[in-house]
């Protein structure tokens, strides 16, 4: 195998391709060839590498130094002085916020430095469509443990030890799940990867298999065999993720031309195949019934799991299902132990599987911070450490209002509740989730009502319909919450909405009915003044709301420093605006359709928004 | 078996009931709206909700398909807060469809009136669908058709045929109608297709059904054409029901062997096809029938309950018979079918005496041979029906009527009057021909018999042996030796039995001494003679390779004796030497 003295990681995952880091490759490759350094320097494309907001990224190994927002016309200079010269671009480095000393290591800035990489242990470090990097990396080497090793019962001790709980939402224990499903007695068992996130902003299982596809099958063969009488494996993976598909057809091909999958795996009796199902993006397909339905080939619905699927899932069969997350952190645990593994995060898990969250959890991160990306941590590290010194605070120094987490069924914490640590049962007590770990940071400028409406508006419309509370429900609430938003909210809508919500919640056929007025619940219980303020004032605190706002002319304002200029005059769709040039304008607040245009237009800050 | 608390009640059940089910047993009401024992339960309208208790963690399941599986389960079907549940799920169904009599009846006995709730998807119909998925259900779990299905998600969510379109696939069977609980299902009848007419209006109304209550045995039969477990392979809901656990799929006809002396063919006659006329319109014009149809429906057990009416169930203006479809017709039968002037006479009687309708008798000529029938014929004519005595040439449907109805225009010739006629009615009748039975001929080949040309079975003798054929032991009967009426086929029947019967009685059989025997000996077992023999008396043996003439069955006619190469047959008491030695005496005389 060829060695460089240099490797260029160019960051392939989704966010930075967007922003053309093939072009960066392209350029790199053609500088390097221009100073003919082909042989000393090789350019790598790798998956994520989750500081997303800083893209498109290429960091130089070994030394870990983190170019950031590159543009192709850097690329001659970069080549030039750091390749050729030996000298790191310092301009092209990453400034913390407020700082002017650049941070050349990728290893010191502090979105790296506070994570601690479980799940997302390859990434930014592996091609993934080459199985020799994920090898080099350790790949593998659990699942020959197992095999050559260790009992299947065995491994479901040490998984049961781990404490590993489904990254998926629910918080299963994962150790649990697969020995009920051991335990039922059948011929054939199903183990499912449900990679069909579905939340929007989510986007940490698709890095995790644009970045490292084979960790999780890795994962998903040593719970077959542990799980044993497995017949089968499906990844169900969203259609949206075009990539994501053809990395993992990639990597289970490569792996079979390895003898990886297949029979007779490390020769021994293991038989093991694995199939990629394609979902058609229904947010309710992500639900593990809904999505055996769909394997199945029929509409994606969930029914009732009075019956687990452990014990009839996909075709009636005992099936495990566990998220990408889930898969990924199996060979980890084998490796290092589960004591490594429980030395993670909080409380206690070796009496009560349900004691505790332990290992990292992967965040993304979105919103109003400074570092959007992907982030993994230690469970129980606060929201503080997550938003402020990972996620660099908040964006153009505003105040900190709320974060939503669990995606868009998880629920609003406040700004008094920061000082979380972030675990299952911690979220759950305040009304939200861990869901599949979507954080959302919101800042003054966001109005609660609204988001609410959002987030509800979006469960609103990917209920399947199925059942009564989920269909009708949703609807019902959604429609009130237009109302308040528009000003034609009562005051007794307040405990309308809490009535339904907490009746679908109680009533709903699955979890995503479960969770959907999460959000709702959770802002009118940490935000109900701002409520107050849509339904009692006919005002929206935060001025989002267009239809409670009033645009007035500060008239003053207008002549003296405008010169009454009429640009928001001419601007005006409605013909709200009067007055004549030079003199002072106002609003018919009859006819203002409340758009905000002279608001965005006028150049002189005579506008006056309430 | 496990026992639960329902409602303060100890209740004993057998694990894997349903909630639902061991609250029924226990005389406790809970209320559903999607819930059906035919299928799996589906468990969306959530309303039969309760609470259950396992030590001090307290959930809420759907007593529909949650499965009793342990001891001591606490179940509460009423508290507070299923009550609360209860009445926001109705009430949210109450403000979508306000008007729909289940869901006002639900609502009612859940103490709802009004909701609270404002819909924007309001649907005014008392007959609207309300999503309960039952239909669906039916038709996967059941039916196993699968036609039904939802389409859209949420709020948009709706019940669809595949690709909106009516679809081949489904069986017509109406369980979905069956289930529906508000109407909202109703099944079309395809009129673009006269088959599918006819079925519905004059065929069984049912899958399971007893032909005619004239039908002997009078027991229920399976229609296997609309029963939906000979097509999809699911219901079975007869089965189910049966206490006697008569129902049987698997019966099948059956072939018997019965061994017998004599044999009286009475196999009937089947009626011409007329869709071979389309002259006449029958199949591809409303209100043009059959005979065998009109009788059908003059039946009071009919399905007009013997009325006469038209297709669109108004009275019929004008009727015509038409007399001699395929019969006294150089194209398709030269005979007379005998029976149709008779027939079409009661009909015009009954026409006249059930309707207000102008009856026209279109007739080439009158045939009212037996006893009483002329008297009848007359009275008839006293009745006011009109008689036209021509053929029919054509029948259309004419769409230009003065009161938008489309009418039957029948275009003959009026020979009495030496003009050409055009006749305006509502409906027209046909009188086909008889005809022997499609398969008279594989009938005849099994019973060496004969078939006259016009293909009927033909008798020993016209005049003075109709009942009995060239084969000894073989009589018939009735319309399988001609057209005949139904006096005339009982009288015929009758002759036969008795002549069977007197060989009956007398025990034995007096035969022909004039019989063909095989030399064993000299048989090869080539088995020309087999298929020669015009009375089937030969058979072949298999065991011995030979052939072996039955003497019972044997006229002596010598055709075997002459065909067989290897002079094998030979006539008892005329072998060649006996005739041989009678020639020569004579000669030496």
């Amino acid at each position: 195998m060829k060695s460089y003295r240099l490797q260029l990681m160019v960051c392939a995952g989704t966010g930075c391709v967007s922003n053309h880091s093939f072009e960066i490759k392209d350029a790199l490759e053609k500088e390097i060839a221009k100073h003919k350094l082909q042989t000393e320097a090789e350019v790598v494309t790798t998956g994520c590498n989750g500081f997303c907001g800083a893209g498109p990224l290429v960091v130089v190994q070994p030394d870990g130094i983190f170019y950031q927002m590159l543009k192709v016309s850097d690329i001659p200079l970069l080549v030039e002085e750091h390749l050729l010269k030996g000298r790191p671009v310092k301009k092209l480095m990453y400034v913390p916020p407020k700082e002017e000393a650049p941070i050349p290591k990728m290893s010191n800035i502090p979105f790296f430095s506070d994570q601690t990489l479980v799940a997302l242990r390859n990434r930014g470090m592996i091609d993934p469509e080459n199985i020799n990097d994920y090898i080099a990396r350790g790949g593998y080497k659990a699942l020959a443990k197992v095999l050559m090793s260790m009992t299947p019962d065995e491994v479901l001790q040490e998984i049961k030890k781990s404490g590993l709980r489904g990254r998926g939402g629910g918080g299963f224990p994962t150790g649990i799940k697969w020995e009920t499903c051991k335990r039922i007695q059948s011929d054939t068992k199903y183990v499912i990867c449900n990679a069909d996130e579905g939340d929007p902003g989510a986007f940490m299982d698709r890095s995790i298999i644009e970045g490292d596809p084979h960790s999780v099958i890795e994962g998903m063969m040593i719970g077959a065999y542990a799980i044993q009488n497995i017949c089968e494996g499906y990844i169900y993976v969203r259609m949206e993720y075009p990539l994501a598909i053809k990395r993992f057809n990639i990597a289970i091909e490569q792996a079979k031309e390895y003898g990886l999958l297949g029979e007779k795996i490390f020769d021994t009796d293991f038989n093991f195949d694995i199939k990629v199902r394609r979902g058609a993006g229904a947010f309710v397909c992500g639900e593990s019934t809904a999505l055996m339905t769909s394997i199945e080939g029929n509409p994606g619905e969930p029914r009732a799991k009075y019956i687990h699927t452990v014990e009839k899932g996909l075709w009636d069969k005992p099936t495990c299902l566990n998220n990408v997350e889930t898969w990924t952190n199996v060979p980890p645990i084998i490796l290092k132990g589960a004591e490594w593994f429980s030395s993670i995060g909080t409380g206690d898990v070796t009496h009560d599987a349900w004691g505790g969250s332990k290992g990292t959890k992967v965040f993304s991160l979105a919103g109003k911070v400074n570092n959007t990306g992907l982030v993994e941590v230690p469970m129980g590290i606060t929201l503080r450490d997550i938003i402020f010194n990972i996620g660099g605070g908040i964006r153009d120094g505003k105040k900190f209002k709320a974060v939503q987490t669990g995606g868009p069924s998880g629920g609003f914490i406040p700004e008094n509740l920061i000082n979380l640590p972030v675990d299952y049962e911690e979220l759950t007590k305040v009304g939200s989730m861990m869901g599949s770990g979507g954080m959302v940071v919101m800042d003054e400028d966001n109005c609660m009502v609204d988001m609410a409406k959002y987030f509800l508006k979006f469960t609103q419309e990917e209920s399947c319909g199925k059942c009564i509370p989920c269909r009708e429900g949703t609807k019902r609430m959604l429609d009130i919450l237009e109302n308040i938003t528009s000003g034609k909210g009562k005051e007794e809508d307040l405990n309308l909405l809490e009535e339904l919500s907490n009746v679908i919640v109680e009533s709903s056929l699955c979890a995503l009915g479960g969770s959907a007025p999460n959000p709702v619940l959770t802002t009118l219980k940490y935000f109900r003044e701002e409520y107050e303020a849509h339904v009692k004032d006919k005002k929206c605190p935060a001025r989002v709301c267009k239809q409670l706002l009033t645009y007035t002319i500060d008239e003053k304002q207008c002549v003296e420093v405008g010169h009454g200029c009429g640009v928001c005059k001419k601007n005006c769709p409605d013909n709200a605006i009067i007055g004549e040039i030079k003199k002072a304008h106002h609003i018919d607040q009859n006819k203002c359709g409340k758009c905000g245009v002279c608001y965005d237009v006028c150049r002189f800050n005579a506008i006056r928004v309430e | 078996m496990i026992t639960v608390n329902i409602d303060g009640k100890d209740i004993q059940v057998a694990e894997e009931t349903t909630i639902v089910k061991a609250a029924e047993s226990a005389g406790i009401w809970i209320p559903t709206m999607c819930y059906s024992e035919l299928f799996e339960p589906y468990g969306i309208c959530r309303l039969c909700s309760v609470e259950i208790i396992r030590g001090k963690r307290t959930r809420i399941v759907t007593a529909c398909n949650y499965p009793l599986r342990e001891n001591g389960l606490k179940i509460r079907t009423n508290s507070p807060v299923i009550q609360e549940i209860r009445k926001v799920l109705i009430e949210l169904m109450l403000s979508r469809w306000p008007n729909v009599p289940v869901v006002k009846n639900m609502a009612a006995s859940l103490g709802v009136i009004e909701p609270k709730f404002v819909s924007l998807e309001r649907d005014e119909a008392e007959d609207a669908c309300i999503l309960c998925g039952m239909c669906v259900n039916i038709c996967r779990d059941v039916v196993k058709a699968n036609i039904l299905g939802f389409a859209n998600r949420g709020i948009k969510r709706e019940v669809v045929l595949p690709y909106e379109k009516m679809n081949s696939e489904c069986i017509v069977c109406g369980a979905c109608a069956y289930v529906c609980p508000t109407g909202h299902i109703k099944i079309k009848s395809l009129d673009y297709e006269r088959g599918a007419v006819a079925d519905w209006y004059l065929g069984p109304k049912t899958a399971i059904n007893i032909p005619t209550l004239q039908a002997v045995p009078r027991v229920p039969k399976i229609d296997e054409e609309s029963c939906i477990k000979t097509q999809t392979g699911g219901c079975g809901i007869c089965s189910t029901y049966c206490e006697p656990e008569a129902i049987n799929y698997e019966d099948k006809d059956e072939e018997v062997e019965i061994e017998v002396g004599q044999i009286l063919l009475a196999t009937g006659f089947q009626l011409i096809d007329l869709k071979q006329m389309p002259q006449y319109g029958y199949g591809r014009l409303d209100n043009v029938y059959s005979s065998l149809e009109f009788e059908h429906m003059l039946n009071s057990t009919g399905p007009t309950g013997g009325l006469v009416k038209c297709k669109d169930g108004s009275e019929p203006r004008a009727v015509g018979i038409i007399h001699c479809i395929g019969s006294r017709d150089e194209n398709y039968h030269k005979y007379c079918s005998r029976v149709c002037c008779m027939y079409a006479l009661k009909f015009a009687h009954l026409v006249k005496d059930r309707t207000k309708a102008e009856v026209y008798q279109f007739y080439i000529d009158m045939r009212a041979f037996g006893k009483g029938y002329e008297e009848f014929y007359k009275r008839l004519l006293d009745e006011g029906v009109n008689m036209i005595r021509g053929k029919v040439a054509e029948i259309a449907e004419v769409h230009s009527g003065s009161d938008g109805k489309p009418y039957l225009l029948v275009k003959c010739e009026d020979t009495l009057i030496g003009k050409f006629r055009e006749i305006a009615l509502d409906m027209v009748i046909l009188c086909p021909a008889i005809e022997p039975q499609f398969d008279a001929a594989d009938v005849k080949k099994i019973f060496s018999i004969s078939q006259s040309p016009d293909k009927f079975f033909l008798e020993r003798h016209p005049k003075l042996d109709p009942i009995s054929t060239m084969t000894d032991g073989v009589f018939i009967a009735g319309c399988a030796q001609g057209p005949k009426d139904i006096p005339d086929s009982v009288a015929q029947a009758s002759a036969a039995a008795a002549r069977m019967l007197s060989l009956i009685s007398l025990g034995e059989v007096a035969l022909d001494p004039v019989k063909a025997e095989v030399v064993d000996e000299y048989c090869s077992g080539c088995r020309i003679c087999n298929n020669l023999c015009p009375y089937g008396a030969i058979s072949f043996v298999d065991d011995k390779k030979i052939s072996n003439i039955n003497e019972m069955l044997c006229k002596g006619c010598g055709t075997c004796v002459a065909a067989c190469p290897a002079s094998a047959i030979t006539g008892k008491g005329f072998t060649d030497m006996q005739i041989l030695s009678e020639i020569e005496g004579l000669l030496s005389i």
